[in-house]
């Protein structure tokens, strides 16, 4: 029995829609921002309860540039998590700013508790990491923005389509980054981002960044980048976009019976907290283990391809040095990061391989 | 008239089907196979797949570590993007006039050197070598990095060292419509320098040494595998794509010779490969011009009618019309001829024809 990380050859085992469309641009050549960008950006707004989405080359630079529309950029502070992939802080680093992190709580997001003690004169905007596919308490951190006059970007790459009370991520923020990277909820066949707003000037800033800063073919109103979502791209998550509520409720069902088996392991497996309110939509199914290492080992040898989503967290990574952080700066966060472990949870998974997760990891513990 | 059909053969199509017994989408095989073949095309030792041409020249000048504080020399008359990652990276672009074969004028670039000079990115435009023999002089007297732009010039060499192979870095664009063009966004960055290839690897993959460990903060600017399967299929066809447009190139050179002065064909300077990514003449009565070959079905472009200086985005530069009399004079004349590999015979005499129909009655 094996239980894959990656499952892409099942979703995309019939793609023959997908190639049709993609053989018929082959023709047409509308390979740089065609008509399928805009239906897609259309598709995905509505997904998100935004007014706008823009098309990108990637999450990365949906929070860069998302960042670079609000005006961040040297000199300025952007509070964040260190315990999301590098991707994070890097795009806040990119844009020129200082990355301010703040320890995390059992849902593995910003702790609100930790925000206002970490505001500064320099902070310019609050990057919150619905990490896994959990949404962050924004019910708590709203409040604390607004009373700070601080704009929020939502880094919802790992989180499309989750909501808590209903609202869906990425209608919370000014602005909000997701990612079509290939083992996202909503993937494509390369890298891919999209960001949504439902500011008017966000969303222009957002498209000359995008696309060279150009107005018109001849007229370049600022610098801006290379960073557009491919046409071919776009016609790939136009055709995912339309499996979006079946992903996730495949995903949620099958994170419930993984709950079910591992909730009974008290002091070996410790869950995620699972607020009746949230929708968590389980871009990875993360727990947290006793002897972690050890069981990593134990399912790897048995087929499971479980992974850690993130060993060693962003602010003791080498580049972060420089900011001045060190062991013990966030102790949630470094425990978490001893103690976590992701299993395959998609939508691709039967039921006699995740009742197969649950017997392996019961077996380790009962060894 | 000029509809690219490089895709209609199928080949291609059957090729991305194929990658889907593995569904490496990202960095997968085929990438560092392409990469390996166009390293071999500019004779470097390295080539590094990233998203954009645009892409290329921002992650060559951060592995250079050039930036806020530095100025990179280059020409006005550029496609945008060339400045774009000049001030992306954070360095302060300064422009240097051109010559009459659109490229960076050498002369014109010793002037600019100041002590905060950090690089010169020669622009190969239209696909025709910048003077890299006096640039490089300029360069090594200065003690300054050369990155190249040869985001129009594929296959293109100097005194037969191809383009690429010439500077620090070479980069290239993928942009469909380049010679060699694929289905989307694409770049590359040609290096014979270890350091450098193994810090552009680094920076467009999130500064990631292995998947836990990152050794710098980096971007995420990676060519899509899709993207590498579409050019590597192409490259087997750029040398003939090449000569098709170098023949088209001097068909028009003799066609055209006669309607001059109204007419001014594109210089040819000796010892260098063009590769005509576009024909750029300097013509008279240019928006009549365009009107007249547009209803007779002949599409043209202006690449570009306002030099970078002069735009919006460029205010803060402080340049003024005036500074730059060569690139200001040409922006007002210059046209691109249809000069792509699916021109027919009979298409290129009918363009030919026509513009003497337009200027001689």
């Amino acid at each position: 029995m094996r239980v894959p990380y990656s499952y892409l050859k099942d979703q995309f085992a019939d793609s023959e829609a997908i190639l049709r469309d993609i053989k018929e641009l082959l023709e047409t050549s509308a390979f740089t921002l065609g008509p399928a960008v805009e239906e897609f950006e259309r598709g995905f707004a509505k997904l998100c309860a935004s007014r706008y989405a823009v098309g990108v080359g990637s999450g990365t630079d949906a929070l860069f540039l998302a960042l670079k529309a609000i005006g961040v950029g040297p000199g300025d502070e952007v509070i964040t998590a260190p315990n999301s992939f590098i991707a994070t802080t890097g795009a806040i680093v990119a844009a020129g700013a200082r990355p301010v992190f703040v320890d995390v709580g059992e849902d593995f997001a910003i702790d609100p508790d930790w925000i206002e003690p970490a505001i500064s004169p320099r902070t310019k905007a609050l990057l919150p990491v619905h990490y896994s596919g959990c949404p962050a308490p924004m019910t708590r951190i709203l409040p604390i923005a607004e009373r700070h006059h601080l704009p929020i970007v939502e880094d919802a790459c790992q989180a499309i389509d989750a909501a808590i009370d209903g609202q869906v991520t990425g209608s919370f923020g000014i602005a909000a980054g997701f990612s079509l990277h290939p083992l996202k909820n909503l993937n494509v066949w390369g890298d891919g981002g999209v960001i949504v707003t439902s500011d008017d000037d966000v969303c222009e800033r957002l498209r000359l960044l995008r696309n060279h800063g150009l107005r018109s073919r001849d007229e370049v109103e600022i610098f801006g980048y290379n960073s557009r979502l491919d046409t071919l791209q776009a016609i790939v998550a136009r055709h995912v976009l339309r499996e979006a509520a079946g992903i996730t409720d495949a995903r949620i069902r099958n994170a419930a019976l993984l709950d079910a088996g591992l909730g009974g392991l008290p002091g070996c497996i410790t869950l995620p907290p699972r607020p009746a309110n949230v929708r968590q939509v389980y871009h990875n199914y993360m727990v947290q283990a006793r002897d972690r290492d050890r069981l990593l080992a134990y399912l790897l040898d048995h087929g499971i391809e479980a992974k850690v989503h993130y060993p060693i967290p962003i602010h003791l990574q080498k580049p972060a040095r420089r900011l001045g952080y060190k062991p013990g700066d966030f102790p949630v966060c470094e425990r978490q990061a001893a103690a976590i472990l992701t299993l395959p949870v998609h939508q691709h998974l039967r039921e006699d391989q995740l009742l197969f997760m649950i017997d392996t990891v019961q077996a380790f513990y009962s060894r | 008239m000029d509809l690219p059909r490089q895709f209609e053969s199928g080949t291609v199509s059957r090729k991305v089907v194929e990658e889907f017994e593995r569904c490496q989408f990202v960095l997968g095989p085929p990438v560092s196979a392409f990469e390996a073949r166009f390293a071999r095309l500019c004779g470097t030792q390295y080539a590094i797949g990233v998203n954009s041409g645009t892409d290329a020249m921002f992650l060559s000048l951060r592995a250079l570590g050039i930036g806020a504080g530095d100025e990179v020399i280059t020409a006005p008359n550029s496609f945008v993007a060339t400045a774009g990652a000049i001030v992306s990276a954070g360095a302060t672009v300064v422009f240097a006039d051109v010559t009459a074969d659109y490229t960076i004028d050498p002369r014109q670039v010793e002037t600019a050197v100041t002590s905060r000079t950090r690089a010169i990115v020669p622009v190969h435009l239209t696909g025709t070598p910048a003077e890299m023999e006096a640039i490089g002089a300029i360069a090594a007297r200065h003690g300054l990095a050369v990155v190249e732009d040869a985001a129009q010039a594929v296959g293109a060499n100097v005194l037969g060292r191809p383009v690429g192979s010439l500077g620090a870095t070479g980069c290239f664009s993928l942009f469909p419509l380049k010679n060699l063009g694929v289905a989307g966004d694409g770049g590359m960055v040609t290096t014979d320098a270890a350091d450098l290839d193994g810090t552009i690897r680094l920076l467009r993959n999130h500064g990631l040494r292995s998947r836990d460990e990152c050794a710098v903060f980096g971007y995420n600017s990676r060519l899509d595998t899709i993207q590498a399967i579409v050019g590597d299929a192409l490259l087997d066809s750029i040398e003939k794509v090449t000569a098709t447009r170098l023949a088209t190139a001097a068909f028009y050179d003799g066609a055209l010779a006669d309607l001059a002065p109204d007419v001014e064909v594109p210089p040819r300077r000796p010892g260098i490969k063009h590769v005509f990514h576009t024909y750029v003449v300097q013509v008279a009565r240019r928006t009549d011009l365009i009107a007249y070959l547009s209803e007779r079905g002949i599409e043209t472009k202006v690449h570009y009618p306002t030099p970078i200086h002069l735009q919006p985005a460029a205010e803060s530069l402080g340049y003024k019309r005036g500074a730059f009399p060569v690139a200001e004079q040409q922006a007002e004349r210059i046209i691109s001829l249809p000069v792509h590999e699916y021109l027919s015979t009979d298409d290129r005499a009918y363009v030919a024809d026509t513009l003497h129909e337009f200027y001689r009655g």
